[in-house]
C-alpha cells in the first residue's frame, strides 16, 4: 500500500517533470554535441563575434568619441575608402609586411635548428630542462618584452653596447637611428618567439616513426636529406599553423612596439597596429579604426587560406 | 518721524544681522562639516608618477581623516591617460577627480564631461570663503583650468620649463652663469661644452615621439623666434620666416646633442644632466626633486637653476601642468565630495605642505616668503615664467592631440633629416589644417578658440 502510493507519487512527479520540459524547454534541441559545442561558441560570440559585428557596425558610421555631439550618421564606404586612399596607411602596411618578411623566416630557421637540436637522442634532463626554458620568452608579457628592450638597447646603460664593446664597436645608437630601431624590434621578437617555433617543429619531429628514421639513417649520412625527405612532410602542419599564428600575431603586433619605440623614431617602426591604435585611441576616430581593423582581418585571412593552400599537407 | 527712526533702526538691525549672520557663517565653514554628508564617500582619481602626484599622496591621509572620504587612485602613464580618462567618460567609468592636461581642457570642457566650478562656489555649504581663486597665478588658472571664459578645474600640478644646467661643467668651459639667449647658447656656449671623443654633450632636448616631440622640443623653438604654430585665422604660420628660424635653430643645435635624442624622453634628458653627460636641459620645473635626489643624481652642489633662455621674442618658456575638475558623470554626491578635495588639495592653507611634500602649488602667496624663495631655487626663475610665460603655448583646443600626433610624426622625421624643414613644415601645416578644417574652424561653425 505505501509503495505503491509512493510509485504512484514518484511516477506522478516524474510525468509533471516531462510535460514541464516538453511545455517550456522544448526549445532546447537534446543533442549531446549542441551542449558540447555550446559553451565553445557561447565564449566566441562574447568576445569574438559580437566585437567584430560591432567593428563592422562601426566601420560604416561616423564614430567619433571625443565628438559625440557631431552624432553617429551612416557614412557608407568612406572610412573604407579614406583608408585605402591614405599614403600613410599603406607605408604601415608596407612596413609591417616587410618586418613579416624579415623576422618570421628568422625564427623558423632558428626554431628549426633548436628543434633539431633537441630531438637528438640522449641527455633527456637536459633536453627536458631547456623544453621548459623555451616556454619563458612566450610567458612574458609583450609590454613587458618592449620596456626590456628599452634597456637592453640603451645607448649608454644598454646591455647590446656593453657587449658590443668587447669587439670593439663604438656604442650604437639603436632606438635613435630608424634603421637600427626596426632591427631592434626585430631581435625581441625573434628572442620572444622563436622557442614557438622550435617547440612546435619538435611536436612535428616527434610524429616521425623511429622505424623511418632509423632506415633513412642506414642509407644515408646527410642530415638534410634526412630532414627533406623523411621529417619534412611531418613538419609540414606545425610550419602551417606557425605561419598562420605568427603572421597573425605580427600584423597585429602592438604592446612591445609601443612600450620600446612608441612607432619611432619618425614612423620607422610605425606598424600597422600601432598605425590603427593611434587612429582609434589618440584621435578616437572608431570609425575609420575600424575600416582599417576590418582589412587588415581580411588581409590575415587571404594570408591564412594561401599558406593552407601551398604549404599545408596531410600526413598520408 | 518716530516710524522712519523705526524704519532705519530696524534696517540697521537687520544689515547688523545679517552681516552677522554671514560672518558667522563665514568662520564657521570647516571642512569637516562640509563634508560630513558625503562621509564614508569613496572617490576614484587618476595619478601620474611625477612628484606632484606623490606629494598629493603623502597629504590624502589628513584629507581622509578630516572628513571620512576616501580617495582611490590608479596611477598610469602620461601618454595613456588621455585615453583611459577619454574612455571612462564615454563608458561611465569610474573616475570622480579628473585630471585635465592644460592640452585637454578644451576637449574635455566642449564635450560637457566637466562640471563648471560655479556650481559648487556658489554653494555656501561647498564653498570654502578662503577659496580666493585671485591667489592662482592668473595664466594657470586660465590655461589650466578654464575655456571658453568659464572655469572648470583648479591648478594641481603646475610647471614651467626651465633651464638645469650643470655649474661645475659650466665653470671648467669658462663659463659663470648660464646663457641667457639660445643664440648664446649656440654660438658661445656649445661648442665650448661639446667633446664627443669623451661623450659630453652641452645640451639635450627631449625629442622622443609622442606629446614630448610636439610639446617639449618642437614648440618649445617656435615661439622664443616670435614664431607659432597658428595665426590669427587659425592658418599654419609654420612656413613663417620666423618659425622656421626657430626648426632651424633646433637642427643646428642638434650637433651639440647626444646621438639618438630623437628617442630621448624626459626621463632620458633629465638622467644625461644628472649624470654628467650633458651641460644643460631645458625640462619642466617638476623635475627639480628627480635632480636634487642624490640617489638619482651626481649633481649635488652643481645644480644650477635658471629661467630657459630668451629668444628674439623675449622669454617664452614651455607652459605645461594639470588641474583638478569634477567628472560630470559622477553622482551628485560623488560631485560635492570630488569638490571638497580639489579645493582643499589646492587651497593656500595647503600650498606650503604641498610643496613641502614634492609638489609645485599654483598660489601666488606662498612664493612670497623668503624662506620659500631661499629653500626653493626653482621658484624665482618659475614665477618669472609664470609672469612671461604664453597661455596658449600649445592650442588648447579639442584638435590639439590629433595635431600633436602629426607633429610627433614630422617633427622626429624632420630632425633625423628624412624630411627638410621646409617640406616638414610644409606638411605639418597642411595635414593640421586638413584637420581645423574638418572640425569646422575655416566656415565659422567653430568659434576660433584656443
Amino acid at each position: 500500500m505505501l509503495n505503491s502510493t509512493v510509485s504512484r507519487a514518484g511516477k506522478a512527479k516524474a510525468g509533471a517533470y516531462a510535460a514541464r520540459t516538453r511545455a517550456g524547454l522544448r526549445f532546447l534541441p537534446r543533442s549531446p554535441a549542441f551542449w558540447f559545442l555550446f559553451p565553445a561558441v557561447f565564449a566566441l560570440a562574447v568576445i569574438g563575434i559580437y566585437p567584430l559585428l560591432v567593428a563592422l557596425y562601426n566601420s560604416v558610421h561616423q564614430y567619433r568619441l571625443a565628438d559625440l555631439a557631431a552624432g553617429t550618421p551612416f557614412v557608407g564606404l568612406d572610412n573604407y575608402i579614406a583608408t585605402l586612399t591614405d599614403p600613410t596607411f599603406w607605408q604601415a602596411l608596407g612596413r609591417t609586411v616587410l618586418f613579416l618578411c624579415l623576422t618570421l623566416p628568422i625564427e623558423i630557421v632558428l626554431g628549426l635548428f633548436a628543434a633539431l637540436m633537441l630531438h637528438r637522442p640522449g641527455l633527456a634532463w637536459m633536453r627536458a630542462a631547456a623544453r621548459v626554458g623555451l616556454v619563458v620568452p612566450m610567458a612574458t608579457t609583450y609590454a613587458v618584452v618592449g620596456l626590456i628592450g628599452r634597456l637592453i638597447f640603451n645607448r649608454q646603460f644598454g646591455v647590446a653596447n656593453y657587449l658590443l664593446g668587447f669587439f670593439g664597436v663604438r656604442p650604437l645608437d639603436w632606438l635613435g637611428d630608424p634603421t637600427l630601431a626596426f632591427v631592434s624590434v626585430m631581435i625581441m621578437d625573434v628572442w620572444q618567439w622563436t622557442p614557438f617555433c622550435a617547440l612546435i617543429l619538435l611536436a612535428g619531429l616527434t610524429m616521425v616513426p623511429k622505424e623511418a628514421e632509423e632506415a633513412a639513417r642506414l642509407e644515408t649520412r646527410k642530415r638534410l636529406t634526412i630532414l627533406w625527405h623523411i621529417e619534412r612532410p611531418y613538419l609540414l602542419p606545425g610550419l602551417t599553423a606557425i605561419l598562420i599564428l605568427r603572421s597573425a600575431d605580427m600584423l597585429k603586433m602592438f604592446d612591445a612596439v609601443y612600450t620600446m619605440t612608441r612607432g619611432g623614431p619618425g614612423a620607422a617602426t610605425e606598424f600597422i597596429s600601432v598605425y590603427i591604435q593611434r587612429i582609434g585611441f589618440r584621435l578616437f576616430d572608431q570609425g575609420l579604426a575600424s575600416a582599417q581593423a576590418i582589412l587588415l582581418l581580411l588581409l590575415t585571412i587571404v594570408l591564412s587560406r594561401l599558406y593552407i593552400r601551398y604549404i599545408y599537407q596531410e600526413i598520408a | 518721524m518716530n516710524k522712519r527712526f523705526l524704519q532705519r533702526k530696524l534696517a540697521v538691525a537687520s544689515l547688523a544681522a545679517t552681516s552677522f549672520f554671514l560672518a558667522a557663517h563665514a568662520s564657521a565653514w570647516t571642512l569637516k562639516e562640509a563634508a560630513a554628508p558625503y562621509s564614508g564617500t569613496t572617490l576614484h582619481a587618476i595619478f601620474l608618477d611625477r612628484p606632484g602626484y606623490a606629494a598629493a599622496e603623502k597629504l590624502i591621509p589628513q584629507f581622509e581623516k578630516e572628513t571620512g572620504i576616501k580617495i582611490k587612485w590608479d596611477v598610469i602613464p602620461y601618454e595613456s591617460t588621455r585615453q583611459k580618462e577619454v574612455l571612462n567618460f564615454v563608458s561611465g567609468g569610474a573616475q570622480d577627480i579628473v585630471l585635465v592636461d592644460v592640452v585637454w581642457i578644451g576637449e574635455f570642457a566642449s564635450n560637457k564631461w566637466l562640471v563648471p566650478i560655479t556650481k559648487f562656489t556658489g554653494d555656501p555649504k561647498l564653498a570654502d570663503p578662503n577659496l580666493n581663486l585671485k591667489g592662482f597665478f592668473p595664466i594657470l588658472l586660465d590655461s589650466f583650468g578654464t575655456w571658453n571664459k568659464v572655469t572648470y578645474g583648479l591648478p594641481f600640478d603646475n610647471y614651467s620649463g626651465l633651464m638645469f644646467y650643470n655649474k661645475c661643467m659650466l665653470k671648467d668651459a669658462g663659463f659663470s652663469e648660464p646663457p641667457k639667449t639660445w643664440d648664446d647658447l649656440l654660438n658661445v656656449y656649445a661648442p665650448k661644452l661639446t667633446n664627443t671623443a669623451k661623450n659630453q654633450y652641452a645640451f639635450a632636448l627631449q625629442s622622443r615621439r609622442g606629446e614630448t616631440q610636439s610639446a617639449d622640443s618642437f614648440m618649445r623653438m617656435l615661439w622664443p623666434n616670435g614664431g607659432s604654430l597658428l595665426d590669427a585665422k587659425f592658418k599654419s604660420n609654420l612656413m613663417s620666416p620666423q618659425s622656421q628660424a626657430g626648426l632651424e635653430y633646433r637642427q643646428k643645435l642638434m650637433k651639440y646633442m647626444p646621438p639618438g635624442i630623437v628617442d630621448f624622453d624626459h626621463a632620458e634628458a633629465v638622467n644625461a644632466l644628472a649624470q654628467g653627460q650633458v651641460a644643460m636641459i631645458t625640462e619642466w620645473s617638476a623635475f627639480y626633486p628627480t635632480l636634487t635626489d642624490p640617489s638619482k643624481s651626481k649633481l649635488g652642489e652643481c645644480l644650477g637653476i635658471a629661467a630657459e633662455p630668451r629668444g628674439p621674442a623675449g622669454l617664452k618658456p614651455a607652459l605645461g601642468g594639470f588641474s583638478l575638475a569634477v567628472n560630470a558623470k559622477s553622482s551628485a554626491k560623488k560631485q560635492a565630495a570630488a569638490w571638497l578635495f580639489i579645493q582643499w588639495i589646492t587651497s593656500e592653507q595647503m600650498a606650503k605642505p604641498y610643496l613641502e611634500a614634492g609638489g609645485v602649488p599654483a598660489r601666488t602667496a606662498v612664493y612670497q616668503d623668503p624662506a620659500v624663495q631661499a629653500k626653493y631655487p626653482f621658484v624665482k626663475p618659475m614665477v618669472e615664467s609664470w609672469q612671461g610665460g604664453v597661455p596658449d603655448y600649445r592650442p588648447r583646443f579639442p584638435e590639439w592631440p590629433a595635431i600633436s600626433e602629426i607633429i610627433g610624426e614630422w617633427g622626429t622625421k624632420m630632425m633625423l633629416g628624412q624630411v627638410s624643414v621646409k617640406d616638414g613644415a610644409q606638411t605639418i601645416g597642411s595635414k593640421m589644417e586638413a584637420i581645423l578644417q574638418k572640425a569646422g574652424y575655416y566656415d565659422g561653425k567653430k568659434p576660433l578658440l584656443k
